[in-house]
């Protein structure tokens, strides 16, 4: 066959091509995080927030908070906001408040994954203390209270009035049975 | 030592084909290996088709007649992975096995071996991926798309995800083999621009393929740490996100449709030029055109996700890099019009193909313009519309310039002409059936019924009844196209080397049917 080295060439680059395709799939995962991070779009919220890092003159003004909560799938637990509504003004920290209650004669842990809506509004909802932050765990048929202590920064856009803060509740479930698995 | 040398390939030329089983199994052959894919891909479409009479069959009324929801979700989902990943696909690379040698005076694939290994690993990823009809769980039955957190938490998803790494790793084989055969192995003096259309309509589908067939991989990879590892790149309860997996899945997505039409224009060109007895007008803007389209699947993705709740900027963005693809179709479609304006035009079975496919694929081009536009798409969104729409640009799309390409080469395969009359029967009923089915779908979809659901609303029952009577006569006249090509194969009016009058091009240089070995003295190109 005539051209070897050019043919090997050409092989070896769409080689190349194809593993680092698939290498760039994963880097999908921390970009598509990263882009969302910056962007503050899809209402991710990122962890803890530094309480009061900015200057105070930009003016206050009153926000309508609401909260939801979902539970996800098929998870035997009551969840819901002891308050559906608050009125908050920027930059105080209000306290806010979500029961939950296990109805199953096991253990459950579970973790909660929050989001804001509009997507937006996500980095001007800061949160100082929060249930989301670690997993929780509840003992057969206990009810918790789970304290939510948060802000709405005034760089809050001006045509947002309501923010929609949501809660979902997901069952770890999957985790504990490979655990299971694994011991055996 | 010279001498020596050519004596030995000159015994080598003259040995034909092994007998028997071996012969298929252990082939190097282009030849060999194009028949093969191309009956794994007959084989596919009429099971896929099955699987579609099946779907047909429960939606001919409402209610539940024939089986459960889920059962109809596995139909839904095999029809689909099916048709794309064991019909279209296998195909069109078993053309371009056929072709690409004879189109550019090679005697074969560059990496013959390469070329068995690709064709063989396709029956085995679909082995894995039907067995799992026998098994608890059943088939998979979360779409062919296998959206995450569904598929992960389904059973027997481990099956689909290896089915899926094989067969990439088959397309991948395969593309490689194909890019290397072409920037190596042309023939003297045939440089880029003089290459056949079907030659570059392959070139920028490998191009795709190497490009994102590893990002699907890399998606199901994902989604199998999600199901049995314990990672959460999908699972919102462990910090991961659902809408990513949109985001990669659409990624390898898009790209994989224009993958499903490119060699579609290529096959097109060839035949409208031949029975237009005129060069193709246009021949270089048609391969910018296939380029541009190519560049631009890579910035749309996201115009099969409108409705996930993007930021108005990101769905302007994909809205006009959408519709930036109409141009470059445009031109194509312009050229064959232009190709076809004034020339002295006659109606084989191969040119009644592609003239329906220049008119239905437009139809689907226009409804997928429509469901481009980001505000109506909101309505449109998972309903039979987007079923119309992508039916439209694959079945009398991608399917009919397959069929197309077999009534047009199949007497340089076989060196038998087929039975015209048939041909064209063949062609009337496949042409009326594709339309009875599919039109009564953009009615229905505008009207809101959703995709993927056995049931529907009492309202829709007319043009579903409608549409499933349509779909059974496509899918019978389907037999007879089997039917035709058997025949030919065995017996027929013997065929001409140029087979068709206007036929231009290196592969009607060889006699008909094609010897085993062809180009062992590269043909001079001017």
């Amino acid at each position: 066959m005539s051209n070897g080295p050019l043919k090997n060439k050409v092989f070896v680059s769409l080689l190349g091509a194809v593993t680092f395709m698939f290498f760039f799939s994963f880097m999908l995962v921390p970009l598509y995080n990263v882009f969302c991070e910056v962007t503050g779009l899809n209402g991710k919220i990122y962890g803890p927030s530094d309480f009061f890092k900015k200057n105070n003159e930009t003016y206050e003004r009153q926000v309508n908070i609401r909260f939801l909560s979902t539970v996800n799938g098929s998870a035997p637990v009551t969840f819901y906001p002891s308050e559906t509504n608050l009125e908050v003004m920027t930059d105080k920290v209000s306290r806010t408040s979500y029961i939950a209650t296990n109805n199953t004669n096991k253990k459950l842990t579970l973790s909660i994954v929050p989001s804001v809506s509009p997507g937006l509004a996500a980095e001007n909802v800061k949160k100082i203390q929060c249930f989301c932050f670690s997993e929780q765990t509840l003992e057969p048929y206990e009810t918790q209270e789970w304290p939510v202590r948060f802000y709405v920064d005034s760089e809050l856009s001006e045509n947002v009035n309501n923010v929609y803060l949501s809660y979902t509740l997901f069952e770890k479930e999957r985790e504990e049975m490979l655990a299971v698995n694994h011991e055996h | 030592m010279s001498a020596v040398v050519e004596n030995h390939d000159h015994h080598d030329d003259h040995h034909g084909p092994k007998k028997g089983l071996m012969r298929w199994l252990k082939t190097t052959n282009h030849k060999d290996i194009g028949t093969l894919y191309l009956w794994f891909a007959f084989a596919a479409f009429l099971l896929g088709g099955a699987f579609a009479m099946g779907i047909r069959a429960e939606l001919f009324e409402p209610g539940l007649q024939l089986m459960d929801p889920i059962r109809y979700n596995q139909l839904v989902t095999m029809h689909g992975l099916i048709m794309i990943f064991g019909g279209v696909m296998p195909a069109f690379v078993g053309l371009a096995n056929w072709l690409i040698p004879l189109q550019i005076g090679a005697p074969d694939m560059a990496m013959p071996r390469m070329n068995n290994l690709s064709f063989w690993l396709l029956p085995v990823a679909f082995g894995i991926l039907l067995s799992t009809a026998f098994m608890e769980g059943g088939l998979p039955g979360f779409g062919w798309t296998f959206y995450a957190p569904l598929s992960t938490n389904y059973p027997n998803v481990a099956y689909f995800v290896f089915a899926i790494h094989i067969m990439g790793a088959s397309s991948i084989m395969g593309s490689i083999n194909v890019i290397v055969t072409i920037m190596n192995m042309r023939a003297p003096g045939m440089t880029l621009m003089k290459m056949p259309l079907f030659v570059w309509s392959w070139l920028i589908t490998a191009y795709l393929l190497i490009a994102v067939m590893p990002v699907l991989a890399g998606a199901v990879t994902m989604l199998l740490m999600d199901a049995y590892f314990g990672t959460s790149f999908f699972d919102a309860a462990g910090g991961g996100d659902p809408v990513l997996f949109q985001h990669v899945f659409w990624f390898f997505g898009h790209p994989e449709v224009y993958i499903m039409i490119l060699p579609a224009f290529g096959i097109t060109s060839h035949i409208i030029s031949t029975f237009s007895r005129k060069p193709l007008f246009g021949h270089s803007s048609m391969v910018y055109a296939m380029v541009s389209i190519a560049v631009l699947s890579f910035v749309v993705w996201a115009h099969h996700m409108f409705t996930v709740g993007m930021p108005l900027v990101a769905e302007l963005f994909f809205m006009w890099a959408t519709m930036l693809i109409a141009i470059p179709t445009g031109v194509k479609v312009f050229n064959w019009c232009a190709t076809i304006f004034k020339g002295s035009i006659t109606y084989e079975t191969p040119m009644l193909f592609a003239i329906a496919f220049v008119v239905l694929f437009t139809i689907g081009g226009f409804s997928g313009l429509m469901l481009a536009i980001t505000p109506a798409d909101f309505q449109y969104h998972d309903t039979y519309f987007v079923v119309a729409h992508f039916h439209y640009v694959l079945v009398p799309g991608s399917v009919f310039s397959i069929m197309a390409a077999v009534y047009y080469w199949l007497p340089k395969w076989t060196g038998n002409m087929y039975d015209e009359k048939m041909g064209r029967l063949h062609f009337w009923l496949s042409f009326i059936g594709v339309n009875i089915t599919f039109f009564p779908q953009h009615f229905v979809g505008l009207a809101g019924m959703p995709r993927r659901y056995a049931d529907y609303a009492l309202q829709f029952a007319e043009w579903n009844a409608v549409s499933s009577v349509g779909a059974f006569l496509f899918g019978l006249s389907q037999l007879l196209f089997l039917y035709i090509v058997v025949k030919t194969v065995f017996a027929g009016k013997k065929a001409t080397p140029q087979v068709w009058d206007g036929a231009d091009g290196l592969e009607w240089t060889v006699d008909s049917p094609a010897p085993y070995h062809t180009f062992d003295v590269p043909p001079k190109v001017k």
